[in-house]
């Protein structure tokens, strides 16, 4: 593995300190120098690639991804892809997150049983690009929740983006199913979404089942995340110790409370974009705005921005992700959520970066060595043309993200710089 | 999509004309010139590959490619891979083969149903790089036969690489349901093999009943058949049922050959001869000494495979390349070792092994008249060689000798320091 210099670079290291013209110098997987100033590393050996000025920063971090989605406009078409077809498309969804400069994902649920284990073996068994990856489970529900899709006339699982259980030793079996297949999350569904017809503040899954599933995944060393839209939901996983909380909505200040006492043990991952989206640019694909408010978005986004306020001032982990990949927020388009954290919840730019590498480093499970650009981190490291801060919308043209690098490897070496010393340029 | 002239070149064109020193311009995806001799070819607009003398050829065509076999040393191995991971498998091993050169391959039956049909549909749509691929269906078989995995304790189907079937209703289902799925051709597992002890190679084992109604199911659907024909009864009966596509062939008769013959438009054969050679010489590593494989009747084969396919190759019948790469001894991406052995068992040519990967391949993918020669108008599938394949065909295994793959007009392989020189300036570098 060569040794990379990224010189003349100006560095967003996302430990919150204003960016700085620098350097930083990679060895192996690993950053292994930061400097500030010019001239500070040395050259020999290296490649060095000057960044022109150019924005070096973490890798992102998305806290809440489903590869399996499949940029369609409703819930039914992703069962409709047959496992084959399904695989192939995941492959290829890793891949454009790791283009777009997402290099780290959290699985939120696989829409077949093992469709995000394959995906994140293949990955790190180097057979198909794409970024660090935690697999995820199905989404566990009960007849009638979110994730069964199953007809009277057809009761087949497999028509089923979710798993569906009854009672304490159903969910026993089902986590450990998933478990033995080689999870790294089990994803519960506590609460309903509005677009499957189940209200959102419906929680429709008891505390025995859910008790079992935690205890189950704990065991082993894995993590549980949920669907938790509901107040009650999202007290459920507050008491039941579930990590990752995806929506959290309807957030009441019990739930706030309970939150913010166990703060450091809690992700947040609102999935905001979905709110915004579904509620106002899905008229495309037959939600007017109209149909959307009478589903009950345009209160949740609203209800949402509130809460997730809230939740922001007291501290708590806030990250970004979230159902990208159906037709009004497709796969890749995900850094819209940047904008959207402060447009709608009042983070500073900052903030909104920081939740996406700083925090998404401690989401990965790798607080102390990745989502910041500090020696002695994981070089997964973006070069971006321009200043995220001043226009963060920037990070979601891939023309202006020069640079994506995982591991210590580039994924897409920095066009027209790579090749530069810095002492001479090529007499073109 | 830009024009790209190759010049400086020296040409195989795929027609049996010796090697000429010239030109080719590829326009889209077609060839669009083909010229003898330098700057006979206008330049303008168009990227210049100056080859500096090495060889352009037809992409190669494999006659009998099982994508989903994984490289493993025996026929269990295939069925303990889940579907998810046999699909990237698979997909993994078409980029191999389109990077080895092979930029046509015919599917000779995939493990589990749907693997060739969804491989063949995502290069076809741009989703991974592969070569151009004719999708098989799984072997059809019948119990007992080769493809039937099953034990008695553990009798699901899917342990079982082939499907099976009894009787010529069961056929017809099967055949059908491949169909529906898309495949290019039915694959029929007509006589045993040497690899399966209970049913070796000379032996028969489907009934003319169910043979018949398996082509005749996709013939009405306007698609091939390819047989698995070890045994000589097997291959008579793929004449008789008009079978378009023979595999192995290895134990002929007069009759048989006489069919043959008299049918030699309308058939290929692909012996898949690497198997029978690598079974002897390359599978100790893997448990199976010579001694070994004498004793399951390899020997034997190959010596009849040899004398049958010298027959074929003197009366004219079609004799193609590739053929059970997918296994330990045969990884996918050695396929070119058939050539070598075209000419040293068969008697063949160098020139006429070439042929029979470029030339025949064309005709066995079913676009004879466009794809497997470098003539004005045909598809432009071309690999760019540095030597001469004909003066040593072992080039064409080395991937440091394959300097360029082109695939419908489009670089898979981009020859390195080539591609920015122009003929008339250089860079200053």
């Amino acid at each position: 593995m060569a040794n990379v210099l990224f010189t003349n670079v100006r560095i967003l290291d996302a430990t919150g300190a204003a960016p700085y013209p620098g350097e930083v110098l990679v060895q192996g997987n690993r950053i292994s120098r930061v400097a500030r100033g010019a001239r500070a590393l040395p050259t020999g050996g290296v490649t060095t690639v000057d960044g022109g000025g150019a924005t070096l920063m973490p890798g992102l971090v998305e806290a809440h991804t489903h590869f399996s989605w499949n940029d369609q406009p409703g819930l039914s078409e992703i069962q409709r892809m047959p496992t084959e077809e399904h695989i192939l498309w995941c492959a290829h969804i890793a891949k454009r997150y790791l283009d777009m400069g997402w290099t780290s994902c959290m699985g939120a649920a696989t829409a077949k049983p093992r469709l995000d284990v394959v995906i994140r073996n293949a990955i790190e068994s180097g057979q198909i690009p794409g970024p660090r990856y935690l697999a995820a489970s199905q989404e566990i529900t009960v007849p009638g929740g979110l994730g069964d899709e199953t007809l009277p006339h057809l009761p087949y699982p497999e028509f089923s983006f979710g798993a569906i259980v009854n009672g304490p030793e159903e969910m026993r079996k089902t986590v450990r199913m998933f478990l033995k297949y080689g999870v790294d999350t089990v994803k519960l569904n506590l609460s309903g979404e509005y677009i499957a017809g189940i209200p959102a503040e419906f929680t429709p899954m008891t505390d025995e089942e859910i008790a079992v599933a935690v205890k189950e995944a704990h065991v082993r060393g894995k993590r549980v995340s949920a669907h938790a839209r509901s107040a009650e939901s999202v007290k459920q996983c507050v008491r039941h110790g579930i990590e990752i909380i995806y929506h959290a909505s309807f957030a009441d200040e019990e739930a706030l409370d309970m939150l913010e006492a166990r703060k450091d043990h809690h992700f947040v991952a609102p999935g905001i974009a979905w709110l915004i989206n579904t509620s106002f640019h899905a008229a495309e694909w037959g939600i007017t705005p109209d149909a959307a408010k009478a589903m009950g978005y345009h209160r949740e986004l609203e209800v949402a921005c509130e809460t997730l306020k809230k939740m922001h001032r007291r501290g708590i982990r806030i990250l970004p992700g979230g159902d990208y990949g159906f037709a009004w927020i497709k796969h890749g388009t995900n850094a819209k959520d940047l904008e959207y954290f402060v447009s709608y919840l009042g983070f500073t730019p900052m903030e909104a970066l920081r939740s996406a590498t700083f925090l998404g480093g401690q989401i990965m499970l790798r607080g102390s060595e990745l989502g910041q650009v500090k020696e002695g981190y994981l070089a997964d490291l973006l070069l971006v043309d321009g200043d995220p801060l001043a226009n963060l919308a920037v990070l979601q043209d891939p023309k202006r993200i020069l640079g994506i690098m995982k591991d210590g490897v580039f994924h897409k070496d920095p066009q027209g710089r790579a090749a530069r010393g810095r002492w001479s340029l090529p007499a073109a | 999509m830009t024009s790209v002239l190759f010049t400086n070149v020296r040409i195989i064109d795929g027609t049996g004309t010796a090697p000429y020193a010239g030109e080719a311009l590829v326009q889209g995806n077609r060839i669009a010139r083909v010229a003898r001799g330098t700057r006979s070819l206008p330049t303008t607009g168009v990227t210049v590959i100056d080859g500096a003398g090495a060889t352009l050829m037809p992409g190669m065509v494999e006659a009998h490619t099982h994508f989903s076999w994984n490289d493993a040393a025996g026929l269990s191995d295939l069925q303990r891979l889940p579907l998810e991971e046999h699909v990237l498998w698979s997909a993994n091993v078409a980029k191999r083969y389109l990077e080895a050169g092979w930029t046509s391959c015919v599917g000779a039956a995939c493990a589990k149903p749907r693997l060739d049909v969804v491989t063949r549909n995502a290069i076809n749509q741009g989703l991974i790089p592969g070569p151009r691929y004719l999708a098989g269906s799984q072997e059809i078989t019948v119990a007992g036969g080769l493809g039937d995995e099953t034990l008695p304790h553990l009798p699901f189907p899917e342990l079982s690489f082939g499907v099976l079937v009894s009787g010529a209703e069961e056929m017809r289902k099967a055949v059908r349901m491949f169909l529906k799925y898309g495949v290019d051709h039915v694959k029929l597992n007509l006589s045993g093999d040497n690899f399966t002890p209970t049913s070796p190679a000379g032996t028969t084992w489907m009934s003319d009943e169910e043979v018949a109604i398996a082509v005749r199911e996709a013939h009405m659907r306007g698609k091939r058949v390819a047989a698995h024909a070890r045994s000589c009864e097997s291959v008579k009966q793929c004449v008789r049922h008009g079978i378009e596509i023979i595999y192995h062939a290895s134990f002929t008769d007069e009759e048989a050959l006489d069919m043959l013959e008299a049918n030699r438009d309308r058939h290929f054969v692909a012996p898949g001869i690497g198997i029978l050679i690598a079974m002897l010489d390359h599978a100790a590593p893997w448990g199976i000494t010579r001694q070994k494989a004498v004793e399951m009747g390899y020997e034997v084969e190959l010596a009849a495979a040899v004398e049958s396919l010298k027959k074929m190759h003197k009366r004219g019948i079609r004799v193609l390349p590739g053929g059970d790469y997918g296994f330990a001894f045969t990884p996918h991406g050695e396929n070119a070792r058939d050539l070598e052995y075209f000419v040293k068992y068969v008697g063949m040519t160098p020139m006429e092994a070439l042929l029979s990967a470029t030339r025949h391949g064309g005709e066995i993918m079913m676009k004879g008249g466009e794809l497997g020669q470098l003539k004005d108008g045909y598809l432009a599938d071309l690999i760019l060689v540095d030597g001469d394949p004909l003066a040593n065909l072992g080039i064409l295994r080395d991937p440091s000798r394959l300097l360029a793959v082109m695939k419908d007009g489009v670089f898979y392989k981009e020859p390195e320091i080539r591609s920015a020189q122009s003929r008339w300036g250089r860079s200053v570098a």
